[in-house]
């Protein structure tokens, strides 16, 4: 399986790659905000999307809608890994296009979970 | 409605610590809370975030270098440049004031909060504009002291 994670804090992508290492997967690409992944979309092939909300360019609202709206993007699952736990925040990541979320801080087992959850939608 | 202040710190107490455990997988001991606006916390890095709504104002962490080294190869299993590293106390500072902000989306509507900024430097302070509450609650982490910081309005006045 092969990611796409979307975070403007280097920190919190190393975090994510170095959780998923544990869990046994090898593939990942990188991206900073949204716009640099919807760039990264014409790399190959991405099996699950993992995107933060709070980045600056293009945030992780707007970047899974752009990514809805693309032939590559329409039925990527999509994880948004992020502080924004409020009721409201999920109705509109939801509603975006987001697949599941995830909230920060999280465990290895919680980010497990998601992503079955997602994959097995998909 | 927002909680009384003393349960304010115990908001942040356990968001700063949920955090702690959580994601860098150290124990945390809260010490002493500081009200008002004489307390100057000894620090090299300070992570602030904004935020915005029902309430304003800002969360900050203040730590030194050492502690950040520490705090960063706990949480990332590498040692990482100077760069890294304030990404890092930028990033921990925005789950602090995340967790925070989830917690407090209890008592009222959920606020906006900024992306996190980080300054590095020993001899400054952070003074508010506003007259809005200000409270430190003071942390050790091993040997090292943490400090998290609160500036909180509640109301739409702006707090920094």
């Amino acid at each position: 399986m092969r990611f796409l994670i979307v975070d403007d804090s280097s920190t919190m992508r190393r975090i994510i790659i170095n959780t998923l290492t544990k869990l046994g997967y090898e593939s990942f690409l990188e991206a900073g905000n949204g716009r640099e992944g919807l760039d990264r979309l014409g790399a190959g092939q991405i099996d699950l999307v993992i995107t933060d909300w709070n980045m600056p360019e293009m945030n992780g609202i707007d970047f899974v809608r752009n990514l809805r709206s693309t032939p590559h993007g329409k039925s990527v699952p999509v994880l948004m890994v992020t502080t924004n736990a409020a009721n409201a925040d999920v109705a509109e990541a939801l509603k975006a296009g987001v697949n599941n979320y995830v909230v920060k801080p999280f465990t290895a087992d919680t980010l497990k979970e998601k992503i079955n959850a997602v994959a097995s939608q998909a | 409605m927002i909680p009384a202040t003393a349960s304010l710190v115990d908001v942040l107490v356990g968001a700063t610590t949920d955090v702690f455990e959580t994601m860098i997988f150290r124990q945390l001991q809260a010490r002493e809370t500081t009200w008002g606006h004489a307390a100057r916390p000894k620090s090299q890095m300070v992570g602030s975030v904004g935020f915005a709504g029902s309430s304003t104002g800002l969360v900050a962490f203040h730590l030194s270098t050492a502690a950040a080294r520490e705090i960063t190869t706990a949480m990332l299993g590498i040692e990482i440049d100077e760069e890294g590293l304030a990404d890092a106390v930028g990033e921990v500072t925005n789950m602090i004031a995340g967790a925070f902000r989830t917690r407090m989306a209890a008592f009222q509507d959920a606020w906006a909060i900024s992306v996190p900024t980080v300054t590095v430097g020993s001899d400054f302070y952070i003074k508010p504009i506003s007259t809005g509450d200000r409270v430190i609650v003071g942390f050790t982490m091993d040997a090292h002291e943490l400090f998290v910081e609160l500036i909180i309005t509640p109301d739409a006045e702006a707090a920094v």
